[in-house]
């Protein structure tokens, strides 16, 4: 997911051992990192939606701040704003407590 | 001693005073008071900007010049007004928002949810006075003059501004603190994906902080005693004197102080003393003395000025002038009121 403010830096293509150690230290951080890093970027997505809901709630309707301001704030939640209504407004069921 | 009253003594009191807010219902007064204030201080050789928001221009009709929506104009020597149309700033602010997601993103077209989004926000009655306070603040913060006065649009909204302005500021620092906690996860990511970590400078951030300022000032802007006097304008009708009350209360209730009221359209009680005075016109001045009195009980010391009814609609600079001197020194004193109270 794009976080906002990020840049989606692409990595150029690197030849020869180097590339083979590249290859070799993805595999690795694959096996051993992958699930820390996606925990870990998961933990930020949620305080990210906490903060939106502290300063753009009024979307949802919980007003904070007076909609003049709000709208300062709104660029720079445009990427997150579908997800996170998506999750804000989604039903909960059972299913839910089950995968957690 | 008699009891003198007008805005003179309140300046006596508190020289530095600055800036000075009419607030009330409109048609009561005050655009007219704010008008001969800005007038009699110019006069006094200060630079002043009487400022109003007025959808109805009547600033424009005070001073028999279109100005609305023109910026700020020279009336007279040290005498600049400035009313400004808070819809076309709202339509402005508005189209800047959607200009700027448009640029940050590169897209031609805003997504349906943001869009709906902004045309809500753009619709609600609040937008316009926020307009307003932040078209106030900029005025004030350019600090071209040396005296400002406001004609305010109806206060409502102005109040939960107050009140929030002191939660705001602790609110935000709590969010800088989830921001920074964001970025520690994305740093502490990073570091495991053996990316390079760039601190990037938080533009978000800035804007919060930004946002909060303007609250703060403008909170401070209006509840500065030293600074600035907030004085409502009334008329001694019964629903006029309710609204003043309220308001009044609700002021206390945030622990601010309003500096006084100003009574409009006042019959001169020497009127009842006139024999030659018509029997219509002292009927008139009779059915105000209950209303009167209870101005008088109700707000005693709060009343800074009374502003007597005049014989035709005060436009033009001649009855602003006529205003001007009123309201700086009031023929009809407090002892009047008492007196009249007594009857």
């Amino acid at each position: 997911m794009i976080t906002i403010g990020d840049n989606v830096e692409e990595t150029s293509g690197k030849k020869g051992f180097r590339g083979l150690f590249s290859r070799l230290s993805e595999a690795i951080y694959g096996m051993a990192l992958h699930g820390q890093v996606t925990a870990i970027m998961k933990e930020k997505m949620y305080i990210e939606y906490l903060f939106m809901l502290m300063t753009i709630g009024d979307m949802m309707g919980i007003p904070i701040l007076p909609p003049y301001y709000t709208l300062r704030l709104l660029p720079y939640m445009v990427p997150n704003i579908k997800g996170w209504k998506l999750r804000m407004l989604r039903e909960r069921d059972f299913t839910d407590i089950v995968t957690g | 001693m008699a009891r003198r009253i007008g805005f003179r003594y309140l300046f006596e009191r508190s020289p530095g005073i600055r800036i000075a807010i009419f607030a009330g219902k409109g048609g009561l007064g005050k655009t007219t008071s704010s008008a001969a204030l800005s007038y009699r201080l110019s006069k006094m050789g200060k630079r002043v900007l009487c400022f109003s928001t007025d959808p109805q221009a009547s600033l424009s009709d005070i001073f028999e010049k279109d100005l609305f929506g023109k910026g700020e104009i020279e009336i007279s020597e040290n005498l600049y007004v400035l009313e400004i149309d808070a819809d076309k700033r709202i339509k402005e602010y508005i189209e800047s928002i959607r200009q700027k997601i448009k640029d940050m993103y590169k897209i031609e077209e805003i997504p349906r949810e943001v869009e709906d989004y902004i045309e809500s926000a753009a619709a609600e009655p609040a937008m316009y006075e926020s307009a307003v306070y932040d078209a106030m603040l900029d005025v004030v913060s350019q600090s071209k003059y040396d005296f400002y006065v406001f004609d305010m649009p109806p206060f409502g909204h102005g109040i939960r501004m107050v009140a929030m302005a002191d939660i705001l500021s602790k609110w935000v620092d709590k969010i800088t603190e989830a921001r920074r906690q964001a970025y520690e996860y994305e740093k502490a990511a990073s570091r495991l994906k053996r990316e390079k970590y760039t601190e990037r400078e938080d533009q978000l951030l800035k804007e919060l902080e930004n946002i909060r300022d303007r609250i703060v000032s403008f909170s401070k802007l209006i509840t500065d005693p030293k600074g600035t006097a907030f004085t409502m304008v009334l008329v001694p009708e019964k629903m006029a004197i309710v609204d003043t009350e309220r308001a009044l209360k609700m002021f206390e209730e945030l622990g601010l102080r309003m500096s006084g009221v100003v009574v409009n359209q006042v019959y001169p009680p020497v009127i009842l003393r006139d024999p030659r005075a018509p029997e219509y016109l002292k009927k008139k001045v009779e059915a105000q003395i209950p209303m009167l009195r209870e101005i008088y009980e109700k707000f005693g010391d709060l009343i800074l000025a009374i502003i007597p009814m005049f014989r035709r609609e005060p436009r033009g600079l001649e009855m602003i002038e006529e205003v001007s001197k009123e309201l700086w020194e009031s023929t009809i004193t407090l002892d009047d009121l008492e007196e009249l109270s007594r009857r």
